[in-house]
């Protein structure tokens, strides 16, 4: 009995723990410890009692019952995680199926349909992912392949004529405007984008594609030219589309109005995204939203993170391009909602903390998060205020700024 | 328990300079004591936390290591507020990053000031020193007197990846704050100052976090 009390893991209800086992009842037995337990003790020892010799062989079977059951327990596991994996490509099959026969065929006709919106809940398949966000994002620009060798090939000729910027050549008035003119940053930012890849650095596979997707925007919009986060959405689009096409993508994108006022680094406007924010944050999160006031912790601190990127720097590559998935299709106020779907999920985790550890959390978020539990959260939060929806309140927001966040104004 | 009246500084740091020098390799050698050579470019701010004991009392820096894009100017010097000093910090292997030390000076100073209206104390980091010293040898600056033309109150060859001067730069820094916060507590409450006093105000110095 003191045994058991000390090891605590065999029960007196446990059904496994041999009482009175022979060791040739188990078909599992660890090699070297055997003889070292059972064994009699050498000759010119005292011999061991009784009572001992019995408690050890308890103890010794009681090892090998658990670790047997340990390791069936890790083979039901494995067994169960294959069986889940097979599922879930089956799944993705007859899914990538359904995509290419009946959606793609008939986007306009169906792409609105309960049954495709179901589908698309759920992340579309990587091997027409790609095909559904052009389809998705668009081409309002009206960008055509011609146009982006046009814009590219000037870029090309930009960076022939601006000399590498060397040692000795500084007492040029180079102009601060040349240090913002975007291709020292590329170079820069190119290499530290999802650097754990190993495809978009110097020497990788997609170096030159991303800095050619990048130089060519800063061509077609050198209004915008680049921005960091840019970086990171390209990287995105190049994974699943072909360059020209992902270039369409990546300038569509950019042009939606949320992402323009980002990326244009028009703060009133990015204001205003924050206050809209807060407005469903405190309806859907009140607790938690009164904490973060307390705390002082405005959405700033982690929005500019995850809107900036579209959240493929903040989460992991693959959750990310479902959140893309839903974004390409519900637009903006998808970005928000994920946002508050994430403080949903780590609601109890934030609740005790201060300040510095919810700002660490937000801007380095775990490395794993369920998938399927994050989206259950993200559904679960309602983007309607008082009956408005969030593009109304971002409207009303808009007209009239002084109802903006109180803290970011200051 | 003496313990339980230990005092407790919080202070918020700024962690400042163009992109690409390497603030985020600093703060994490400095905190989590490791090196990578692959860090993905801070967007917005990322947060790190460091304790210290110095002196019997301890000392909490908050970290904010700020995007160093020009662009995010706007958006980012509302994270000056209340912080009580700064690393600005450069790459020495690239001159154009150390011409933009005095804009990120005169950009902090420009929006930050403490409660005396002094500016915070700020240490000058010379980054990747490990690769070359080019821009402070070739260019015949004298880093001493940049720095005292420049209100700088020191600056470090630094190197994230060989662990060189970070902690010194570091404690220089917190020297120079605690130095300052006792200036402003004197200067504030010419007495004897009482632990009550303090608590009951959350600090005279407006500077420093309430720890609550």
């Amino acid at each position: 009995m003191e045994y058991e009390t000390k090891s605590g893991r065999a029960g007196p209800g446990n059904p496994t723990s041999p009482r009175h086992g022979v060791r040739k009842n188990l078909d599992f037995e660890p090699l070297s410890t055997t003889a070292l337990i059972l064994e009699d003790r050498p000759a010119n020892l005292p011999a061991k009692p009784a009572e001992e010799a019995q408690k050890h062989r308890q103890q010794y079977e009681e090892m090998v019952a658990q670790a047997k059951k340990r390791e069936l327990k890790e083979a039901q596991k494995r067994k169960k995680q294959l069986e889940d994996r097979c599922k879930l490509e089956e799944s993705i099959g007859t899914a990538a199926q359904i995509w290419n026969q009946e959606i793609l065929p008939n986007w306009s006709a169906t792409c609105t349909s309960r049954r495709v919106r179901d589908l698309w809940w759920q992340g579309i398949p990587p091997s027409v992912r790609g095909k559904v966000w052009s389809l998705a994002v668009g081409n309002e620009l009206n960008i055509t392949h011609e146009l982006y060798s046009i814009c590219l090939a000037r870029a090309k000729e930009k960076w022939r004529t601006t000399p590498a910027p060397s040692l000795e050549i500084e007492t040029e008035d180079a102009g601060s405007s040349d240090r913002e003119s975007s291709l020292e940053l590329i170079k820069l930012d190119i290499s530290r984008t999802f650097p754990h890849l190993c495809i978009f650095q110097q020497g990788g596979p997609y170096h030159d594609v991303l800095h050619s997707i990048l130089g060519a925007y800063t061509c077609y919009r050198p209004d915008v030219g680049y921005v960091q986060g840019m970086s990171f959405i390209a990287a995105v689009l190049i994974l699943n589309l072909d360059t020209a096409d992902a270039f369409i993508a990546f300038a569509n994108l950019l042009n939606k109005p949320c992402q323009m006022a980002f990326f244009r680094v028009d703060h009133s406007l990015m204001l205003t995204y924050f206050a809209a924010f807060e407005v469903f944050f405190e309806e859907n999160l009140p607790k938690l939203f009164a904490h973060f006031q307390k705390n002082n912790l405005t959405p700033d601190i982690y929005l500019i993170d995850w809107i900036f990127t579209l959240y493929s720097k903040s989460l992991p590559l693959d959750l990310a391009c479902r959140v893309w998935d839903v974004f390409c299709r519900d637009n903006e106020e998808f970005l928000f909602r994920t946002g508050l779907g994430l403080l949903r999920l780590y609601q109890e985790v934030l609740t005790p903390m201060d300040f510095i550890h919810m700002a660490q959390f937000l801007t380095r978020l775990p490395d794993l998060i369920p998938a399927d539990q994050l989206f259950q959260h993200i559904a679960a939060i309602h983007m309607t205020s008082r009956n408005r929806k969030w593009g109304q309140v971002l409207q009303a927001l808009q007209k009239d700024p002084e109802r903006g966040s109180p803290v970011l104004k200051r | 328990m003496q313990n339980n009246h230990t005092k407790e500084h919080l202070f918020k740091i700024l962690v400042i300079g163009d992109l690409g020098v390497g603030k985020t390799s600093i703060i994490k050698r400095y905190v989590h004591q490791n090196f990578s050579p692959n860090y993905r470019a801070t967007i917005g701010v990322d947060f790190a936390l460091k304790v210290l004991n110095w002196d019997q009392e301890t000392v909490r820096l908050q970290l904010w290591d700020i995007a160093g894009q020009e662009r995010f100017g706007n958006m980012t010097r509302v994270y000056y507020r209340e912080a009580m000093g700064a690393f600005i910090v450069f790459d020495v292997t690239r001159p154009a990053s150390f011409e933009a030390v005095t804009k990120w000076k005169e950009d902090l100073d420009s929006k930050l000031s403490l409660a005396n209206g002094k500016h915070v104390a700020t240490v000058l980091l010379a980054n990747k020193c490990d690769q070359g010293r080019d821009v402070l040898t070739n260019n015949g600056i004298k880093m001493e007197q940049f720095c005292e033309e420049n209100g700088f109150v020191g600056w470090y060859e630094t190197s994230a990846k060989e662990n060189i001067n970070i902690d010194e730069a570091a404690n220089c820094l917190v020297k120079h704050i605690i130095a300052t916060e006792n200036d402003m507590l004197q200067s504030e409450v010419p007495d004897t100052i009482t632990p009550q006093l303090e608590n009951d105000r959350g600090g005279t110095c407006s500077s420093c976090f309430r720890s609550q």
